[in-house]
């Protein structure tokens, strides 16, 4: 018994390195941008999965569709996918014989192919983003809650439902843009989804270290007083909405690509709004590391639980899922009452170039100019809105 | 007197939506929590039935005092662990709700492993099932129908006449406006809090075992009508419960009555069978429909009305017409 665990362990393991760093790199995208969004913001996003499944149709419905017309134009022998009968029924065909075949020999094609879907995605869940914001934006925050889990249910439904997006209950497989890579394709995805959540790791500390980032902090304090000075709340957290939603999209579509297959089923509520939630209140809201920490333990143990299933179901008479659920809704009950702020808790904010001491003393002469990052200068995105620009 | 069976399930739906509507009210009053597990205290009454009915050979319907009860307790139990310990450690709303969460997916766990453990003991498939065969038959239509009405008018009434004339009730009003303000008055808020929990638990739990005889249950059904829920009391407003009462029903009735009346439309001789799938949405139609229109719901309509001229003149030929 004991080298039969010992063999699989030997076997497992190098796969399950790589699988866990895909499940990290995947979820610490959705984790930091909620940790931007609710953490520093407190804008309370429970449709993560509605950004997510956003980018996930795009590479079903935009990049399928564009690979299938551009590999037909360069006249290969591309099965028709008009109807929806086409759409589903020939779409294993094209995309395993044909389209990763040109793929195959084309590396240029297929990272460009990586590429626009990313750009696609990005856009396309700002556009999601932005249609959340409209109805719920300027009421409280249980209303937006409210509204935004049950967008994320909808948006599951329709993808069930219409053919057209993913082929609806059977799915739909995608090109395989790694396809010109000749070893493990899932290390390339792996590397490519660590990269992306690296990069934007450093587009939300640039954020959050700017004069922005601290007006989000000071909405998350009191917006009642940020509005009082002329700032523009509402219209600050939607900015907030909209560009979270951005890079949260991007994992729908390197998900997509992982499986090189979307359906409805990959993109359920539970598995984006609640998993992520969980890491980011696990490790502690409002800082970096603490969702680093809470999204690396919540997902070393879910992937350990289920590559090993065949190992605990023996142990139970039910599906060892549930008792991951139970596990892991024990551990954030726990860490909720004993350490409320988290893991790591979040720290004092400390700007470079104030002098506290004298803040203190009532003797306020903050000498702006010399904050190395307190300032933007001129150029300021218009993403930023139109009132809130700094919060000097 | 027949009455179509599409009206019938309506209608029964309707009943049931409405009395969870009127508990996911009562918790957002005094918890100022919208409480996403309040749909799975459902998924617990429909296990109640089930084990009564198919495992222990009973009548279904001696299923709904013990459900009413152990609701309530499940209720309380959480409370007690959870939701007051975070409230006193001062967990904000938003960690609340999050915990609610977390005791959604809990508790279908737990409903999921009973499920399956029923399954391994007693060899039935508990894991989808229908109860209608455990029901008795009045006139020709199944008893939970008019069974169903009754037991919503009679909560209705009860707990109108509960909030109006009773000590506690006023109470519970009390603390759902002003809770500082009701303890200065002498209300020991905490016993209150739990009483609204043990209510709220045992209706939600008691129109869960409901279910089973009309409607197809497993243990994810509980996590799945917690929209219809949330449309219902939306549509009420979020903080009035008779607002609740008639949400939750127009909800209710509308999304199978919609549906079905959607269905039946032709098009080029072809039935629009397909919008039948897409049944889940016509309550979150409504919820965006109304957050945009009328953010609070039928009491902003009520307080709208009072206000304007033309509208207190209606409401006060409808009082004395009433008198």
């Amino acid at each position: 018994m004991l080298s039969l665990i010992g063999a699989s362990v030997g076997a497992v393991s190098g796969r399950l390195i790589i699988d866990i760093a895909m499940y990290f790199g995947i979820f610490v995208i959705v984790a930091m941008a909620l940790n931007f969004q609710y953490g520093n913001a407190g804008v309370p996003n429970m449709g993560c999965a509605v950004q997510v499944i956003a980018g996930g149709l795009a590479v079903s419905t935009f990049t399928l569709r564009l690979t299938l017309w551009i590999v037909q134009k360069a006249g290969e022998p591309i099965k028709p996918y008009a109807s929806n009968y086409d759409w589903v029924y020939n779409n294993p065909y094209n995309v395993q014989y044909v389209i990763n075949d040109f793929i195959k020999n084309r590396p240029l094609f297929g990272i460009s192919l990586l590429l626009f879907t990313l750009a696609l995605s990005l856009v396309l869940g700002a556009a999601v983003g932005w249609l959340m914001s409209l109805p719920a934006i300027r009421l409280r925050a249980t209303y937006l809650m409210i509204t935004l889990i049950t967008m994320a249910d909808a948006s599951q439904i329709i993808a069930r439902n219409w053919p057209p997006l993913c082929g609806g209950t059977l799915g739909v497989y995608v090109p395989n843009v790694y396809a010109w890579y000749t070893g493990d394709r899932t290390i390339v995805s792996a590397v490519v989804t660590l990269a992306i959540g690296i990069i934007s790791f450093f587009i939300f500390r640039t954020m959050l270290n700017s004069p922005y980032g601290r007006l989000m902090r000071s909405i998350r304090e009191n917006e009642v007083t940020v509005g009082s000075v002329g700032k523009n709340v509402t219209g600050i957290r939607r900015n907030i909405l909209v560009f979270a939603s951005g890079i949260t999209a991007l994992t729908g579509a390197l998900w997509a690509f992982y499986f090189s297959f979307v359906i409805d089923a990959n993109y359920q509520r539970a598995l984006w709004t609640y998993w992520p939630w969980l890491m980011l209140i696990l490790g502690g809201p409002g800082n970096n590391a603490g969702t680093f920490l809470g999204c690396a333990l919540v997902v070393a143990m879910r992937r350990v639980i289920i590559i090993y299933k065949w190992f605990f179901d023996k142990l139970f008479f039910f599906p060892i899922a549930y008792f991951e659920q139970i596990l892991l809704g024990t551990l954030l009950m726990v860490v909720m009452i004993f350490r409320p702020s988290g893991i790591i808790p979040e720290k004092l904010l400390y700007i470079p170039g104030i002098n506290y001491g004298k803040m203190v003393r009532e003797e306020v002469k903050v000498d702006w100019r010399a904050a190395p990052k307190a300032r933007t200068g001129g150029r300021r995105f218009k993403l930023w809105g139109r009132k809130g620009s700094g919060s000097e | 007197m027949i009455i179509p069976t599409i009206w019938m399930s309506a209608i029964v739906y309707a009943c049931e939506i409405s009395i969870l509507s009127i508990g996911f009210t009562l918790t957002y009053l005094t918890a100022k929590i919208p409480n996403f597990a309040h749909g799975t205290y459902a998924g617990v009454g429909i296990y109640v039935v089930y084990t009564l009915s198919k495992i222990l050979n009973l009548s279904p319907y001696i299923g709904f005092p013990i459900s009413f009860l152990l609701g309530g307790v499940v209720s309380v139990v959480i409370f007690l662990l959870v939701i007051g310990v975070l409230t006193k450690m001062g967990g904000g709303a938003i960690v609340l709700t999050i915990s609610t969460l977390a005791i959604q997916i809990f508790l279908t766990a737990i409903l999921s492993i009973y499920a399956y453990w029923l399954r391994a003991k007693y060899k039935t498939y508990a894991l989808g099932f229908l109860l209608k065969d455990f029901d008795f038959r009045v006139g020709g239509f199944q008893g939970i129908f008019p069974v169903s009405v009754s037991i919503c008018v009679v909560t209705v009434i009860l707990l109108h006449y509960m909030l109006t004339r009773t000590k506690t009730g006023v109470a519970m009003r009390a603390t759902a406006e002003d809770p500082e303000l009701a303890s200065v008055l002498g209300i020991n808020t905490y016993r209150i809090q739990l009483y609204s929990w043990f209510l709220t638990g045992g209706l939600a739990c008691l129109a869960g075992s409901m279910l089973p005889l009309w409607f197809m249950s497993s243990p994810a059904t509980g996590a799945a009508i917690i929209t219809s829920i949330m449309a219902g009391s939306l549509l009420g407003g979020l903080d009035s419960i008779y607002g609740a009462i008639i949400g939750g029903f127009g909800v209710g009735l509308s999304e199978i009555l919609l549906t079905t009346w959607a269905m039946s439309i032709k098009i080029g001789g072809k039935q629009l069978l397909w919008i039948g799938e897409y049944r889940p949405l016509v309550p979150m139609f409504f919820m965006i429909a109304i957050l945009l229109l009328e953010p609070r719901g039928l009491q902003g309509v009520l307080e709208r009305l009072q206000a304007s001229e033309t509208g207190s003149r209606l409401i006060g030929m409808i009082r004395r017409g009433e008198s």
